[in-house]
């Protein structure tokens, strides 16, 4: 690795100064002139009905009420909230069965929180006590809260497009048998000497982001739709707005604000489309839109949740001949990213063992639940459940050591990925699991935890996982970069990707540096979706990756524009001249130079020579881009492991420990990798061991608040050892792979072992509550 | 709905507003005094992002007291640790050891953590998790948000020996 000034370094986040300061604009605080509030109205008390009447008088006569809408008085256009639409040529979209069954308010209520009408109003109170007053008279459709129930032939059907509500299986086109993987696994299978099967159960978690979706929207007196959004996903969710409200996209001017946390939460569009109905309503003036927590709760998507079946057949040396696995996803009341999940989900699996054959299938089904749709992982966390889990279960039966086993059976370089016919290009787990076991003393707490008594049982527990840097070959990646350089040499970047708080911009801007030798603070980065060209989004884990490879192209660019001016100047061929210390000097005679300074000075204030005619250099201000398709997707690898005690008293875990060695290619700011892989930690054992939204048998949500969703608090956290392990990917920009959607996965399957271990009963049902342990080590007593 | 004229002193300073008596103090610092740096994240006090210091020592939900209750006492929002433009050597902490990330909780987080070096100056590492709870971070798993506390705890350590030796001289 060559030495580089900034990219390595533990850099401040740009932002964390106004963040500290509190002076960080989040879409809730915009105060606009003329500011109106809107309110969506939602169906609190049923999660399927039809809406028989619809009464607003009442509502709209409440002073200070500006408008009310009802469905009819907003675009009928049907919408899906994801993305896919814009991802995959339409031929495949069609292929998917991808549809748009969304409304901005509907008089079919699929889900409690389902919005039904609008109210725009001089102030949030006026909005609310008007939100009070609106009638409506219902007819209860029946409730369906599993695919098992709304699967069935006699179930109320959800879209004539989706026969027996099943929004989603693999094509019989694109996947043979509607499966994923290779080989004929019945035959494979019947030459193992251990089959091991279970169904495991993926609870429904929330992405729970602090800040509850906002937003502000105007369509103002120069005919443009203006939307004030924290979405991940400003260049998708732009033309999605243009085309659901019959706009150009150079009429929809979108502002990112601040992003309080996305985690897939903010993936395609949220509330956008209501908050832009009700601006569209009364032109001239903005409209906020302020989500409640309980709102933001049960009216946008969360992780899908679902069963995963999974039989593993293995020989007795430990040979994984077949795996057969079919995920059924609960896909709730819309479409949306009912293609995605599934077929990631095997994705994740597909590319993690070297299986002798592997069928993998997954399916979708509506239900009554809130929409599910992108979490952080992808489909990750829950392979992740059920395939370390049943990897332990056949290495306990075998007597095979867990890591040994993973040591010779993941996958590797030359290996294909999570999508066949594209190899990894590097792999470091090796690393990560020798280095991982040696940090939490893996040997010896095996042997010392294999017999307790007592009350307090430990236990420790390994969980490997791959996952992606970007969704290429999949999925549209394209990342555009614009690099002016000022007339004093200073720099402003142009780009449309999304910081989420992770620090992309941070990161790309240490990649800029240093590729154009500049210092961070000569840079500027400019986020503007006018001035901006295409960004598919923060998403698949892609911005430093795919973002720093159009960062470097464009700067780059400027270089080579650099090089050649001074060629010019100089007298000297371009091949001889390189840039160091803001200097283009010709490399065999350091005297022959010229300051960058100089060459852009010179492009700007450019003047004629009225004797001769001549100019002074090279007129033209120097600006470098770039359209940035990457040619691969270098997936990184990690390894965690986890210590836990179990007290069989109460059924209480607590994680004592937790080591994540994460195969990062290279870390291009250190310490934001560790706050990723900390942070997903944290959302891995929520998943793990208390996080699930629940629902009553009416279909309505149990626990909408913090309160009632246990997330682990501080003092629930345990201690966190992040082992970075660099071993540079070779095609990958600067040698980097991804880290922020790898974050809440294999903490999962690690805790869940090391309860295992630590009890010697596997648990299929997340989250691994203290119920749920009590019933099990009831039932093995009783067994 | 009645309202009332309202006086609240914040970061030091008096202001002065008419609102209705059932204003919750999140409510008037946001919409009646346009101080948005304190954040609303669920409006039940469950999640910390609206926690502000009341007469410098005691951290509150500023969701759940209403604005007429805090009459007369001296609120501190995150707006006002900076002095002269200057950090406060919290803010250094959470910015230089990473403890921020998207930035949301971060205002409760630090006002939070400002009650607690209040009350105790030097906590144990037990005691910051205890002392955080209460505040929900979503984004670092609290590991780096525990860490800047204890240098929190370590710089105003040193900037209150600089002092006592400045006054001895």
């Amino acid at each position: 690795m060559s030495e580089k000034t900034y990219v390595g370094k533990n850099v401040p986040k740009l932002d964390a100064r106004e963040k500290a300061c509190g002076q960080a604009v989040y879409a809730a605080d915009l105060q606009l002139p003329g500011m109106l509030y809107g309110k969506i109205v939602r169906c609190w008390d049923h999660a399927h009905a039809r809406v028989l009447k619809l009464d607003l008088s009442d509502a709209a006569k409440v002073p200070g009420v500006v408008k009310v809408l009802a469905p009819k008085d907003v675009t009928q256009k049907n919408y899906n909230t994801g993305v896919l639409d814009l991802m995959v040529p339409e031929e495949m979209g069609q292929l998917l069965g991808d549809i748009e069954d969304q409304r901005i308010f509907t008089d079919h209520v699929r889900h409690q929180g389902d919005a039904i009408c609008g109210i725009i109003a001089e102030s949030e109170e006026i909005a609310e006590i008007a939100a009070g007053k609106v009638k409506v008279l219902y007819e209860p459709l029946p409730v369906y809260l599993s695919a098992e129930e709304s699967a069935r032939p006699d179930a109320f059907q959800f879209d004539e497009r989706k026969p027996g509500n099943r929004a989603f299986q693999l094509p019989e086109q694109m996947f043979p048998g509607n499966a994923y993987g290779w080989g004929d696994v019945d035959v494979e299978m019947a030459k193992a000497d251990l089959v091991v099967e279970e169904t495991f159960y993926l609870p429904k978690v929330k992405q729970c982001q602090m800040e509850p979706h906002a937003y502000v929207a105007h369509y103002d007196q120069t005919g443009r739709l203006n939307c004030w959004t924290s979405t991940q996903m400003p260049k998708c969710v732009q033309p999605k707005l243009a085309r659901l409200f019959e706009l150009p996209i150079s009429r929809v001017n979108l502002i990112s604000t601040t992003i309080g946390g996305g985690f897939g939460g903010r993936l395609g569009m949220v509330f956008e489309p209501e908050t832009c109905a009700m601006a569209l309503a009364v032109p001239g003036r903005p409209v906020k839109v302020q989500s409640t927590r309980e709102e933001d709760w049960i009216a946008s998507e969360s992780r899908h949740p679902g069963k995963y079946w999974i039989k593993l057949g293995v020989k007795k040396d430990g040979t994984p001949v077949a795996v057969d696995a079919h995920f059924t996803s609960n896909a709730g009341a819309y479409f949306s990213h009912s293609s995605g999940v599934p077929f990631t989900t095997g994705g994740w699996l597909t590319g993690m063992y070297k299986y002798g054959a592997i069928r993998y299938k997954g399916d979708t089904y509506y239900t009554n639940q809130a929409p599910s749709g992108a979490f952080r992982g992808y489909g990750n966390p829950q392979t992740n459940f059920a395939l370390e889990q049943i990897v332990d279960r056949a290495c306990t039966e075998l007597n095979i050591d867990p890591v040994e086993w993973r040591k010779k059976w993941h996958k590797g370089v030359g290996d294909d990925g999570w999508c066949i016919g594209v190899p990894y290009s590097s792999c470091a787990l090796d690393e990560c699991l020798e280095r991982g076991a040696e940090a939490i003393g893996w040997k010896e707490k095996r042997a010392r935890y294999a017999n307790q008594s007592g009350s307090k049982r430990r236990g420790v527990g390994v969980g490997v996982m791959t996952h992606t840097s970007g969704a290429m070959p999949m999925l549209l990646e394209h990342t555009t970069c614009t690099v002016k350089m000022n007339e004093d040499a200073s720099v402003v970047i142009t780009l449309s990707c999304s910081d989420l708080g992770q620090g992309s911009h941070t990161v790309l801007k240490q990649i800029a540096a240093d590729t154009l030798g500049m210092p961070m603070d000569e840079i500027h980065i400019l986020v503007n979706m006018d001035a901006a060209g295409f960004d598919i989004g923060s998403h698949a884990s892609r911005t430093t990756y795919v973002g720093g490879g159009a960062v470097i192209k464009a700067c780059e660019d400027v270089k080579r524009q650099l090089i050649e001016r001074a060629a010019i100047r100089l007298g000297v061929p371009e091949e001889d001249l390189e840039i160091k210390d803001r200097q283009v000097f010709a490399k065999h005679d350091r005297d022959k130079r010229l300051s960058v300074m100089e060459i852009c000075h010179t492009g700007v204030y450019n003047f004629t020579n009225p004797e001769n005619g001549e100019t002074n250099g090279v007129p033209g201000q120097i600006t470098g881009y770039a359209s940035h398709f990457p040619g691969h997707n270098s997936p990184p690898f990690g390894a965690c492991f986890a210590e836990v005690e179990v007290d069989i008293e109460t059924g209480e875990v607590k994680v004592i420990e937790l080591v994540i060695a994460h195969d990062i290619g290279r870390a291009i700011n250190p310490m934001a990798v560790e706050g990723q892989l900390q942070g997903g930690a944290h959302q891995a054992l929520g998943m793990t061991l208390t996080e699930e939204t629940c629902y009553t048998e009416a279909g309505l949500c149990r626990n909408n608040s913090f309160t009632d969703y246990k997330m682990l608090g501080p003092t629930d956290m345990p201690k966190m050892t992040t082992i970075l392990v660099e071993q540079p990917d070779p095609i990958a920009p600067f040698g980097m792979k991804s880290v922020g959607e790898a974050g809440p996965v294999n903490p999962v399957g690690a805790t869940a072992n090391a309860i295992s271990h630590a009890l010697g009963i596997m648990f299929t049902e997340a989250p691994i509550t203290p119920e749920r342990i009590l019933q099990a080590l009831s039932e093995q007593k009783v067994a | 709905m009645k309202t009332k004229i309202m006086t609240l002193c914040v970061n030091g300073r008096d202001h002065r507003f008419e609102a209705p008596v059932n204003r919750t103090l999140l409510q008037a610092l946001r919409d009646d005094l346009k101080l948005t740096e304190t954040k609303y994240g669920c409006g039940t006090g469950e999640c910390g992002g609206c926690t502000v210091l009341m007469d410098g020592k005691e951290s509150i939900c500023s969701c759940l007291t209403l604005a007429v209750e805090a009459e007369g006492r001296h609120i501190t929002t995150v707006g006002g640790m900076t002095r002269d433009g200057e950090l406060h050597p919290i803010q250094i902490a959470f910015i230089e050891e990473g403890a921020i990330q998207c930035g949301y909780c971060t205002p409760g987080m630090i006002m939070k953590t400002a009650s607690i070096l209040a009350n105790n100056p030097h906590p144990s590492e037990d005691e910051i998790r205890e002392g955080l709870e209460g505040n929900i971070c979503r984004c670092t798993g609290y590991e780096k948000i525990v860490l800047a506390v204890q240098r929190a705890s370590q710089m105003l350590d040193n900037s209150q020996i600089q002092k006592s030796g400045g006054m001895g001289q």
